[in-house]
C-alpha cells in the first residue's frame, strides 16, 4: 500500500499552518499582558477511585411507619405480632426439669421408633416363615406325586408282566440252575509248579 | 463454654438412646441426696459437647472462651450443618449403661481396632432381641469396651448370613486415639 501523492498535500499545508499561527500566539501574549489575568490553573477532575469519591454517600433509610404503605404491602403478615420484650438469642435449657422433659419427649420418641421397627421385623419375619412353609408343602406335594406316578408305573409293569410270568420264572431258575452247576464244575484253581 | 439450647440437647439425647435406650436418663440424676446435689450437665464450648459435673462447669466459667480446650469428658461434636458425631471419647460413658453389647473373639480385636467393621465370624456373643440398624456397643471377651457401631442385621438375618458377612457397622473404635490424634481433642 503505497501512499498516494495527493494524500500527502494537506500534511504539507498543515505544518504551514502551524508556522503561521506562531505570531498569532505571540499576539495573544500581548493582548493578556494588558490586561493581567491570573495564570490559568489546571482543573483536573477527581479520579472514580479516590478516596473521597469511593465514600458512599448515607442515603436516608425510611422506617416502615414513615413509609405510611398499606398493612397487606408488608413482609410480616397483618397476623404475626412480634412478642415484645422477650429475651433475644439463644434459650438455654439447663435446670433439671427442662432436661428431664427433653429427655421425656427423646425417649418415648426413641422408643415408639424402636417398638415399630420391632413390630415390623416381626411382621417380616412371620411373612418368611409363611413363605417358607408353603415352599416346603409344595415340595412335598410334588415329591408325593412323583411317588405316586412311579408306583403307578411299577404296578403298570408287574400288570404287563402278569402273563408270561411262568415261563420267566423257569428261566430265571433255569439260569439259577446252569450258573450253579457252572460254578460247581469250573471251579479256577492256581497251581504253583 | 455455654449450655446446651433445646435443640442441640435434642441432637445430643437422641444420638446418645441409639446406644443407651431409656437408660440415658441416668446421665443426668443427681449425684447425692442433699438440698443442692451436684450433677452431671452437658457443656458446649467450641462446637464440642462435653458431659461435665455442674460444680466444675462453675468454675470453669473463669477461664476465657478461647483459652478452655477441654473440660469434662468429650462426648462428641456439633457439625456445621448441626448435627452431633459421637466421637470414641463418649465410649466411657456409654458403655457401662449400654443396651446392646455386642462380644468379639480375640481374633477379631484387632481388626476391629484398626478401623474395620465386625464379621459374623468374629462375634462370641450377639446381643438378644435386637434390631438392624440399632446401636451396639463393642467389647471384648473379657468385657472391655473397644468402640460402637450400628448393627448391620437383625438376630433372625445373622442366624442364616455367612461368616465373612458384616455384622456391625463400625462408628468408633479406641484405634481413633492413635489414627485421629491430631483432631480428636483440638478442632
Amino acid at each position: 500500500m503505497a501512499a498516494k501523492p495527493g494524500s500527502a498535500k494537506p500534511k504539507a499545508s498543515s505544518g504551514k499552518d502551524s508556522k503561521k499561527s506562531k505570531p498569532l500566539s505571540s499576539a495573544s501574549k500581548v493582548s493578556k499582558k494588558s490586561t493581567k489575568r491570573p495564570p490559568p490553573r489546571e482543573v483536573k477532575s477527581k479520579a472514580r477511585t479516590e478516596a473521597s469519591q469511593l465514600k458512599k454517600t448515607k442515603k436516608r433509610e425510611y422506617t416502615e411507619a414513615e413509609l405510611d404503605l398499606p398493612k397487606l404491602n408488608t413482609i410480616t403478615p397483618v397476623g404475626v405480632v412480634k412478642p415484645k420484650g422477650k429475651k433475644k438469642g439463644k434459650v438455654f435449657v439447663d435446670d433439671q426439669e427442662g432436661m428431664a422433659t427433653i429427655l421425656a419427649i427423646v425417649n418415648a420418641e426413641k422408643e415408639g421408633q424402636i417398638e415399630s421397627k420391632m413390630q415390623k421385623a416381626r411382621q417380616l419375619e412371620e411373612i418368611r416363615e409363611a413363605k417358607r412353609k408353603e415352599a416346603e408343602a409344595r415340595h412335598a406335594q410334588k415329591k408325593n406325586k412323583l411317588e405316586e406316578t412311579k408306583t403307578a408305573i411299577r404296578q403298570k409293569r408287574k400288570r404287563r408282566g402278569d402273563g408270561n410270568e411262568v415261563a420267566k420264572a423257569d428261566a430265571v431258575v433255569a439260569q439259577t440252575n446252569g450258573s450253579s452247576s457252572k460254578s460247581k464244575g469250573k471251579r479256577k484253581s492256581v497251581s504253583f509248579a | 463454654m455455654r449450655p446446651l439450647t433445646e435443640p442441640e440437647l435434642r441432637a445430643v439425647l437422641e444420638k446418645l438412646t441409639v446406644y443407651v435406650h431409656s437408660s440415658v436418663k441416668d446421665l443426668l440424676l443427681p449425684l447425692d441426696n442433699s438440698s443442692k446435689p451436684d450433677r452431671f450437665v452437658f457443656r458446649l464450648s467450641q462446637s464440642r459437647v462435653y458431659y461435665v459435673r455442674l460444680s466444675i462447669a462453675n468454675l470453669a466459667t473463669s477461664i476465657p472462651r478461647d483459652q478452655l480446650l477441654s473440660c469434662g469428658t468429650c462426648l462428641g461434636r456439633f457439625t456445621k450443618s448441626g448435627k452431633f458425631r459421637l466421637h470414641v471419647t463418649a465410649l466411657s460413658v456409654i458403655a457401662p449403661i449400654a443396651r446392646n453389647k455386642l462380644y468379639v473373639r480375640p481374633n477379631g480385636v484387632m481388626p476391629f481396632l484398626y478401623g474395620g467393621n465386625v464379621v459374623k465370624a468374629h462375634i462370641s456373643r450377639w446381643p438378644q432381641d435386637c434390631p438392624e440398624h440399632s446401636g451396639v456397643v463393642v467389647f471384648d471377651s473379657d468385657e472391655i469396651p473397644l468402640g460402637f457401631g450400628i448393627a448391620a442385621k437383625s438376630q433372625a438375618v445373622l442366624q442364616r448370613s455367612g461368616p465373612t458377612d458384616i455384622v456391625c457397622f463400625r462408628q468408633a473404635d479406641c484405634g481413633e486415639y492413635l489414627r485421629d490424634e491430631d483432631t480428636l481433642f483440638t478442632a
